[in-house]
């Protein structure tokens, strides 16, 4: 393999590239699928992807392959720097150069190597044994088990050479309960790790299963003004996309970023801390380094509701005159782009327990479905699985309520954290509660 | 692409256990160029090849891939998709229990090209991308932000299976898409003209790429001082692609079988009148009645040939959309609808080119007959719900008023329920088109699909502002 890299790279420099980078994922997978309250399907599959990626006089040239035959690697090399010779000219296009790398542990069990196709089946069966044993009610609509095994390798003509094994097992649920005629509201569930010992399907089953129960017997409610309560999963769907575009360099540089000029700034409520950080190995998008080999680190990004940085990786870096943060992210069949690691949002003090005992009124929010727009941040929906908080105590689901409003102003409503946290793939999130939320009755 | 020798009779091999193994070879060649703001925003070449292993044990499919295409990697392969099949019949309560009998097509295929594309230079791609974003914004100042796309995909596939296929095809898929934003005051409007196709490099540019950067820039600044067309109830004229649109998007799905299974809207539907006497609808992998359709396909991904299949005729459903395996449910043929994206990727139901017939009305008279409505032109995206409730975004109206084109208007929301819609059509005109292949269907993975037909007039919700 260690010869590969090093032929794509020799043979672009001789054709004439000042700076070449390579990288090289080479993955085993394994996956399980389940619909309509049965298994569906398994497939596995074992695919490896070289991205080559060169620069002549300040123009770039890609070409990516997944044949790793040596005359075809070079063949690839050759396109590439035949590409940058018809490309114009960028002066920030950059390919970095050596930085020091510390290898992360936890991110790579050796068991994963002997887990076959056959345990991927046996936790699918599992976890939609738990959901249905829960309750009879429960149907399961779909949701897949899934192992991958993959090693990263870069290597560039500045001297990097790097090699790093990640194990990623990962599971989703989907579904709803039915009594009679009265349908609940769908609920999803996800969660992940990177060891086998982890691994636990059944109980993020079970949640799922508790949750669609509780659901059941929704009522309408009349409108009002109060807190709503997100879980993790909620707080995915909401706010999490619209900061991740952003703290995005290449938005801000692009001005689609609300961020953009607001650096040292007030941006959320004081008790907002969030951080990228791909060295936390709870979060599946840990690894030791980026798409472009610059090592990962941890990035505070928002410390007590101000604005720290922005994500970087070595080209919108080299625009604005500072150092990559390690953002570089993409797969092998794409030039590096900006991309969040593990998103993280840091814990409150109070318990979820103690945050809704403190509420007067407001709606416990599941899940949310709506359209929410990255860029300025406005949505408008429908919340999903909601539950009543009536004088601190959770009372019954409620359906068709609508909310909307805007996320940089819910960012500033802030008004708790919870201490407990989930994990939902690459999402490190507690339950947030926010003041001023219009609830409207549908 | 060179080193394919020698695959169909590895492959071949494969095929000798008495089970039902389908082995599907794929090469796929896919470049891309974008200039946004005079800048190279993305341009690269990804080459992917490897075999996708398919079979069916205990009536239970098993699937496996790999990029390691010599004959012990394929081997391995077929192990561990007889493998999970096994682990899956374990556990599995609904098993497979047939595949419906199919002519299985053998020979090789080739899409019709005019240019072939590996022949054209990569300095040629970037040149008339790099012409088209500039073109589009020296138009007019205010033309603030423009980008043009250009993207390929080649594909080279191999096929065989144990029930007979053995097939070799070549497709040739390019587009080129262009994006122009004015802004005035606090005004602004986004405008896109674009053309997806099956077929070559001439095919692509039978309108040049600088008359494509005109036709974008033209109407981003006609738009830009346009009013909203008010929310109504009314008569509209469909364009073809907005009639692609909702053949795809709001029929096309609720007719695909495995959606009939899972309970579509048109379930007990079938020999029933679901639309007006005037609409034929059809979902074929040949480019009728217009070329270079962007959803052509010769066989599908299960060796079936993929013919004309007429979903609605005259108003009443005839067929849903087949794979072997939902024939079989139905006693029927199957269609030809299976259809994988990536040699990664298994088959599915999925549609081609999806159309209605023209007939005799042409634009001229279908305005002239109509007292008040709109003429709704450029598909945009579109949601479409199972019981056929749909919601598209059209770039622009044209209010008609006694028989008259009024005057431009901006895009508006058309939404309705599909059938009913196509139950209130009373005049289909004669010239046919089709208008959407730049976009892709997502179902799990994406497809590259075409649709269109001619004007059709017919009464629906258009919605204002979008």
């Amino acid at each position: 393999m260690a010869d590969i890299l090093h032929l794509a790279i020799n043979e672009a420099e001789s054709l004439g590239a000042s700076d070449v980078e390579v990288y090289l994922v080479a993955a085993k997978e394994s996956e399980v699928f389940i619909e309509n309250n049965d298994l569906k399907q398994a497939k596995s599959q074992a695919a490896s992807s070289i991205g080559i990626r060169v620069l002549l006089n300040g123009s770039l040239g890609f070409y990516s392959t997944n044949n790793l035959d040596p005359d075809r690697i070079r063949q690839a090399a050759a396109k590439a720097v035949k590409m940058a010779r018809v490309s114009p000219k960028d002066r920030f296009s950059v390919i970095p150069g050596k930085s020091k790398v510390q290898l992360l542990r936890g991110i790579y069990d050796r068991k994963a190597k002997s887990f076959e196709p056959a345990d991927a089946a046996k936790m699918a069966k599992e976890m939609l044994d738990a959901a249905r044993s829960t309750d009879s009610r429960v149907s399961v609509d779909s949701g897949n088990f899934s192992s991958v095994l993959a090693t990263h390798r870069l290597a560039n003509s500045n001297g990097l050479d790097l090699k790093e094994r990640v194990s990623i097992f990962s599971w989703s649920i989907m579904g709803m309960a039915l009594d009679g005629a009265d349908v609940s509201s769908f609920d999803f569930q996800s969660a992940g790790t990177h060891s086998v010992k982890d691994i636990d399907a059944a109980s993020t089953a079970k949640e799922f299963a508790q949750t669609v129960i509780n659901s059941l017997g929704a009522q309408k409610i009349d409108s009002f003004k109060g807190e709503m309560v997100l879980t993790p999963s909620a707080f995915v769907e909401l706010v999490e996309d619209v900061l991740v575009n952003s703290i995005n360099s290449d938005a801000v540089q692009k001005k689609s970023s609300q961020f953009a000029g607001k650096l040292g700034k007030k941006v959320a409520s004081e008790l907002l801390n969030l951080e990228d950080d791909a060295t936390n190995t709870q979060g599946l998008g840990a690894a030791s380094f980026d798409r472009e080999g610059v090592a990962h680190r941890r990035n505070v990004v928002i410390k007590d509701g101000v604005l720290k940085k922005f994500l970087y990786n070595s080209y919108t870096a080299k625009k604005d005159g500072v150092r990559s943060t390690g953002n570089a992210g993409g797969s092998a069949s794409s030039p590096p782009n900006v991309s969040t690691t593990n998103f993280i949002v840091g814990p409150g003090r109070p318990s979820l327990q103690a945050m809704i005992s403190e509420m007067r009124h407001g709606i416990l929010v599941s899940r949310f479905s709506g359209n929410v727009n990255p860029v300025n941040g406005d949505f408008s929906g429908v919340v999903k699985g909601g539950r009543l908080i009536n004088n601190g105590e959770i009372g019954p689901p409620v359906k068709e309520v609508m909310i909307a409003g805007n996320v940089f102003d819910c960012l500033k409503n802030i008004t708790g954290l919870s201490r407990e946290r989930k994990i939902l793939h690459t999402s490190v999130l507690p339950y947030t509660r926010i003041d001023g939320v219009s609830f409207t009755a549908g | 692409m060179k080193s394919d020798a020698g695959i169909m009779d590895r492959l071949q091999s494969l095929l000798s256990n008495g089970k039902y193994v389908e082995a599907r070879y794929q090469s796929r060649l896919v470049t891309e160029v974008n200039f946004v703001n005079g800048r190279l925003e993305r341009i690269k070449t990804v080459e992917n090849a490897g075999c996708g292993i398919r079979v069916l044990v205990d009536g239970c499919w098993g699937f496996s891939s790999t990029s390691d295409i010599a004959a012990e990697g394929l081997r391995d392969s077929l192990e561990q998709a007889l493998s999970v099949a096994r682990v899956l019949a374990e556990s599995k309560k609904e098993k497979v229990k047939g595949l419906a009998q199919s002519k299985m097509a053998t020979g090789t295929f080739s899409a019709k090209v005019r240019g072939n594309l590996a022949d054209i230079d990569i300095e040629d791609k970037v040149r008339v991308t790099k012409e088209a974003e500039a073109a589009t914004r020296k138009h007019s100042s205010i033309i603030k932000t423009a980008s043009a796309t250009y993207r390929e995909i080649l594909d080279h596939k191999i096929l065989v299976n144990s029930d007979g296929a053995a097939v070799e095809l070549y497709d040739s898929k390019p587009e080129f898409n262009i994006v122009a934003i004015a802004k005035k005051g606090g005004k602004n409007i986004t405008a896109n003209e674009g053309i997806g196709i099956t077929g070559g490099w001439q095919d692509l540019f039978k309108k040049s790429h600088l008359e494509l950067a005109q036709t974008a820039a033209d109407k981003a600044e006609k738009l830009l001082e346009a009013k909203h067309p008010a929310g109504e109830r009314t008569t509209l004229i469909l364009d073809p692609g907005m009639v692609g649109l909702l053949c795809h998007e709001a029929i096309g799905h609720t007719v695909e079988a495995d959606f009939v299974l899972s309970g579509s809207v048109v379930k007990d539907k079938m020999g029933q009148q679901v639309a007006s006497s005037l609409v034929t609808l059809v979902d074929s992998g040949r480019s009728d009645i217009a070329d270079n359709a962007a959803g052509t396909i010769a066989v599908d991904d299960e060796g079936v040939e993929a013919g004309r299949t007429v979903v609605i005729k005259e108003g009443v459903l005839t067929s849903y959309l087949h794979n072997r395996e939902s024939a079989f449910i139905f006693g029927t043929a199957s269609t030809g609808n299976a259809r994988a994206f990536a040699y990664s990727d298994e088959p599915l139901i999925r549609m081609r080119n999806t159309y209605i017939e023209p007939r005799s009305d042409s634009l001229d008279e279908m305005v002239k007959e109509t007292r008040h409505g709109y003429l709704v032109k450029g598909a945009r995206n579109g949601q479409a719900d199972a019981n056929g409730e749909f919601m598209f975004g059209a770039q622009e109206t044209y209010l008609i008023e006694k028989g008259e084109i009024k005057g431009i208007l901006r895009g508006a929301s058309i939404s309705g329920n599909a059938f009913d819609v196509l139950k209130s059509v009373d005049m289909v005109g004669n010239k046919f088109e089709y208008d959407i292949g730049t976009g892709y269907c997502g179902k799990y993975q994406p497809a590259k699909v075409d649709g269109g037909g001619p004007h059709i007039r017919c009464t629906a919700i258009v919605g204002g502002m979008q």
